[in-house]
């Protein structure tokens, strides 16, 4: 039985854009790079918990999340530190420290943990997201697929100027050298690098469907041929930024 | 393009049917369920059901790629930052938290 199913709503989903999210919906409940299927599918439902988690909501409130203290509504599955990293990203993105980051790292999760649950974090809540807006429920998750994580660490990732260790451009990307196909890829599409299929799976599986082709975002000329324009679609993606306060 | 409609939506954006998309993206990101039922028929009928499905699309996208950026710490990429220099002082944007990204504390 199909995951993913826009069969019954009263707009057309392009068949680009189920294909992306059955792929992504499937490969959700397989053993990643260092989280079980299981794991990944409970990181999936800990994501949609923390929209109703009332300490969240207090945070968000606040001046400051740090000045309140408390402890979050989470399902109970996962480890305090993976439920502070999941509902702080889900639900007040704009507000993340490095201080903050590095706290998480001394409570036992590892970078590359990090980069995992986090890519898991953000499809789950693009895919949310899209069935919010054409108004349709969102998508059961799937079931689990046994199986051992693949833990390979990607071995020219490295330290730059963001949190985490990333895989350069060019020649330096050593045996990922494949991952940005060639191309020059920005900081946004290298963020997740420390696990090469989670920007597989974000970036070139999602976005060029939802979005467009990652590398033509940087032309101004360049439109897909939707629906919307090219200046309507960046009127959204600029609302939306502003809206998450995000700088980048 | 009026770019201050991105951070005060009640100014005119100068893109067509702005208004509607604008409170649409409000809608998504709100809680209020009954406010997006209005800005999708909205969407609808000023633009149709395809556009409808490429503006959730893009909505979603952008609940992904702020979080990505936000929660790695990246900073924005050289060239862009120059060229991006007098819209960010415009807008404001630099007041960000996620500013501390690109500039360190001294944002």
């Amino acid at each position: 039985m199909a995951m993913i199913s826009y069969a019954n709503v009263s707009v057309p989903v392009r068949k680009d854009i189920q294909e992306a999210h059955e792929q992504v919906w499937h490969k959700l409940a397989e053993p990643g790079t260092w989280w079980t299927g299981a794991e990944r599918v409970a990181i999936a439902a800990e994501v949609r918990q923390a929209w109703h988690c009332r300490l969240c909501k207090e945070r968000k409130a606040a001046l400051s999340p740090a000045a309140i203290p408390g402890s979050h509504e989470s399902l109970g599955t996962l480890p305090k530190p993976l439920v502070e990293m999941i509902h702080r990203i889900t639900t007040d993105p704009g507000r993340l420290s490095k201080k903050w980051y590095g706290e998480l790292l001394e409570q036992g999760l590892t970078d590359a943990h990090y980069v995992e649950a986090l890519g898991v974090l953000v499809r789950t809540v693009s895919i949310d997201s899209f069935c919010r807006g054409i108004g349709r429920a969102v998508h059961p998750l799937p079931s689990p697929v046994r199986g051992e994580p693949v833990r390979r660490r990607p071995p020219a990732a490295r330290m730059d100027r963001a949190w985490v260790p990333m895989i350069p451009n060019g020649e330096e990307a050593g045996p990922d050298g494949d991952l940005y196909g060639g191309r020059f890829a920005s900081n946004v599409l290298r963020a997740l690098s420390l696990v090469p299929d989670e920007v597989r799976l974000s970036i070139f599986v999602l976005l060029p469907p939802q979005y467009m082709d990652p590398f033509k975002v940087r032309d101004p000329a360049y439109d897909p041929g939707r629906a919307l324009s090219r200046a309507q679609m960046e009127l959204l993606a600029a609302r939306v930024s502003a809206l998450n306060q995000c700088f980048y | 393009m009026n770019l201050k409609a991105v951070l005060d939506p009640s100014l005119e954006s100068g893109i067509p049917h702005g208004e509607a998309l604008l409170a649409f993206a409000d809608a998504v990101l709100g809680e209020e369920d009954e406010v997006l039922d209005s800005a999708r028929k909205r969407v609808l009928k000023e633009l149709g059901p395809e556009a409808l499905v490429d503006a959730a699309a893009v909505v979603a996208t952008f609940m992904q790629m702020d979080r990505i950026a936000d929660a790695t710490g990246i900073p924005m990429d050289g060239a862009f930052l120059e060229q991006t220099r007098e819209v960010r002082a415009e807008l404001g944007l630099n007041r960000f938290a996620s500013a501390q990204n690109t500039f360190g504390s001294e944002a």
